[in-house]
């Protein structure tokens, strides 16, 4: 049985994913190796139907592979049940998603509680942990607006600030800048690309090149296998 | 996600949108309601009837004889009202008898009444009056006290004198700023002396004493009684309930062997007590307290049903919500934690209001009726336990569905 090197925060091999539509079956990801090391701030592109989502949603661990295998920190995570898969979701990885998806509502102090609600921690360290977090996206003042009070941009710090609240060991944005204007999805990448320079280890979805540009690694995904996988070097070609 | 968040979440979603809320909540509502207030008619009227009414009307450890007439409009079949046509009148020598033969007798009286329009003394007069001639010790079979003047004495009795015992409503009336003992009140066309004053009982009881106009039987039979030597009820009083038993059986022997009754046969005559008036009564609660869970049962079980739909309708609507709550790191077990949690409290909620109106119907009822009703505790225990019991059988169908969601799909949810 093969051991990932300690420095992966993701390895898979062979991983598929099909899908049974009616009579056909999808073959959504034929067969994916890649390793991806701590600290490293990595771009997957493909048109759509390359099956990025796919490989998203399995990295995420939202979804299980119909084979192959992922090891996520050194652990093996393709064929848990239900529950340890939330909480691998719960502890190793943080989401960073399009559409924001805060939960309406309610302030952003609490959104960026859930995860530490789902963790088990009492409330007055909750409390203490996603003041700090929202502090350090610059968004100390906010903390008792809702969503709905927010810009843009401000959700998608408190997003952030939600996925790092657990201090996971992945941080994983899905086309974060997707629904923002270039001025805040700089802003947004600024904070990502600073984020990374503190040590996280960042795999960010999209199908914009200048987006891309801000990572150091990118990897095209075509028809549900790697097309092309190559250093990318930070700040070139854009703005 | 512990209770209390899930808890204080669904209150804010309540109180987000009261007029839904209220809609939602109408059948728990309504069910508590109904529960608590009839469980206080239901508990007043016990108390009252056990502690009041059997003894205020009948008194305790007495009997009550009279002639059985065929009701009006009663459910009888036309032979057993033949019969009852025919069944002989009590008699002052039916009185004699028993008061020869029976048992343990404390205190023994007979009477009739009747229906005055009208009572006056001067200027003055009161309106429906129930006059009732009686024997020397009635007042006191009664328990009805004199506060001014005093009784009715045997010798007021025998020789037909014209005095009165009335009660305070009518001496309050009458008399309203001197004493009525040894005034002359009129009675048709008859003159009466004022010998005493009962005392006041008011309240629903009260109705019948406080406006009671009470002549010796000689008086009563002379000026009022169309016929002769025939009484309304007798009435036997005696110490003990067991003695109560012994006279009851031994008051029947006596009247069915007067009346030459087969074995076989039924009495031609009634043999009340207190203890049958509570024996009706405990028949009434038992309908009431049956009818009422069926009511109170089909009033949950409907707000139960839209708790349900409404909690469906929760978990479609917030799909997305849950996907991200999942996304997130949220188990199976705390969705369906969450769903419950506010299905239960959204009844309790129903429930806790049932309980306010019900307690405001049951108050209402007290005051405005001559019925008490009184909210005991367990019933709103009970009131808060059936609704947390609505919330979770009606919530898990709803809880169990979100919690089922894949992750993936209801993150992409619209």
């Amino acid at each position: 049985m093969m051991m990932p090197p300690d420095n992966a925060v993701i390895l898979t091999r062979g991983l598929k994913k099909e899908y049974e539509l009616g009579a056909e079956t999808i073959h959504a990801l034929r067969g994916v190796d890649m390793q991806i090391n701590r600290n490293e701030f990595v771009t997957i592109m493909g048109p759509s139907g390359s099956g990025k989502s796919t490989l998203l949603n399995l990295i995420g661990c939202l979804d299980t592979p119909s084979s192959g295998q992922y090891w996520l920190s050194g652990q093996e995570v393709s064929q848990l049940d239900d529950n340890d898969l939330a909480e691998i979701r719960n502890r190793q990885i943080g989401f960073v998603f399009q559409t924001f998806n805060l939960l309406s509502r309610t302030t952003a102090l609490h959104n960026v509680e859930l995860p530490l609600i789902y963790a088990g921690i009492p409330a007055r360290q909750r409390h203490e942990r996603a003041k700090e977090t929202l502090d350090a996206v610059g968004l100390g003042d906010r903390m008792k607006h809702q969503p709905s009070e927010l810009s843009g941009g401000e959700r998608q710090r408190v997003a952030i600030a939600r996925a790092l609240v657990n201090q996971p060991s992945l941080l994983l944005a899905d086309e974060p800048t997707g629904n923002l204007d270039s001025a805040t999805s700089r802003e947004i990448m600024e904070i990502l690309v600073a984020l990374h320079e503190r040590g996280e280890t960042i795999l960010l979805v999209t199908h914009e090149r200048h987006i891309a540009a801000y990572t150091e690694r990118l990897i095209a995904l075509r028809d549900g296998t790697i097309e092309s996988d190559e250093p990318h070097t930070i700040g070139a070609e854009v703005m | 996600m512990n209770v209390l968040d899930a808890v204080l979440l669904a209150l804010r979603q309540v109180w987000a949108q009261k007029l839904k809320s209220f809609f939602t909540l109408l059948g728990v509502i309504v069910g508590v309601t109904f529960l608590i207030s009839v469980i206080a008619v239901v508990e007043g009227m016990n108390r009252y009837v056990q502690d009041d009414f059997a003894g205020a009307i009948f008194g305790i450890n007495t009997l009550t004889i009279e002639r059985i007439y065929t009701r009006r409009g009663g459910r009888e079949d036309d032979r057993t009202r033949r019969r009852q046509a025919r069944n002989p009148d009590v008699t002052i020598a039916d009185a004699e008898l028993l008061r020869e033969n029976v048992p343990g007798i404390w205190y023994m009286a007979y009477n009739a009444d009747r229906f005055m329009p009208e009572v006056r003394a001067g200027q003055n007069k009161r309106k429906n009056v129930r006059l009732i001639g009686v024997t020397d010790e009635y007042l006191a079979l009664q328990g009805w006290d004199v506060v001014q003047g005093r009784g009715l004495t045997r010798i007021d009795d025998v020789r037909a004198i014209r005095v009165a015992v009335i009660g305070d409503a009518i001496a309050e009336k009458l008399f309203p700023e001197q004493s009525p003992v040894g005034q002359d009140i009129r009675l048709g066309p008859f003159r009466y002396r004022v010998a005493g004053v009962l005392k006041r009982q008011g309240g629903f009881i009260g109705i019948i004493r406080d406006a009671a106009v009470v002549v010796p039987w000689g008086a009563y039979q002379a000026d009022f009684s169309r016929r002769r030597n025939v009484v309304e009820s007798i009435q036997i009083k005696f110490r003990t309930s067991e003695a109560l038993v012994a006279g009851e059986s031994a008051v029947e022997e006596i009247l069915r062997a007067r009346h030459q009754l087969r074995p076989a046969e039924e009495n031609d005559f009634s043999v009340e007590t207190a203890s049958q008036i509570l024996d009706a009564w405990e028949g009434v609660k038992k309908v009431l307290l049956a009818a009422g869970p069926g009511l109170v049962a089909v009033a949950l079980v409907v707000g139960g049903i839209v708790i349900m739909n409404i909690m469906l309708m929760s978990v479609l609507e917030r799909t997305r919500e849950i996907g991200v709550r999942k996304a997130l790191g949220a188990r199976r077990i705390d969705i369906t934690r969450q769903f419950l949690a506010e299905s239960a409290t959204l009844s309790i909620v129903g429930a806790v209001i049932g309980m306010v109106a019900g307690s405001a119907l049951a108050k209402l009822v007290d005051v405005a009726t001559p019925l008490p009703a009184s909210v005991p505790m367990w019933s709103i225990v009970l009131g808060v336990a059936l609704g947390l019991f609505v919330g979770l059988v009606f919530g898990v169908y709803p809880a169990i569905r979100a919690s089922r969601l894949e992750p993936i799909v209801a993150l992409r949810y619209e």
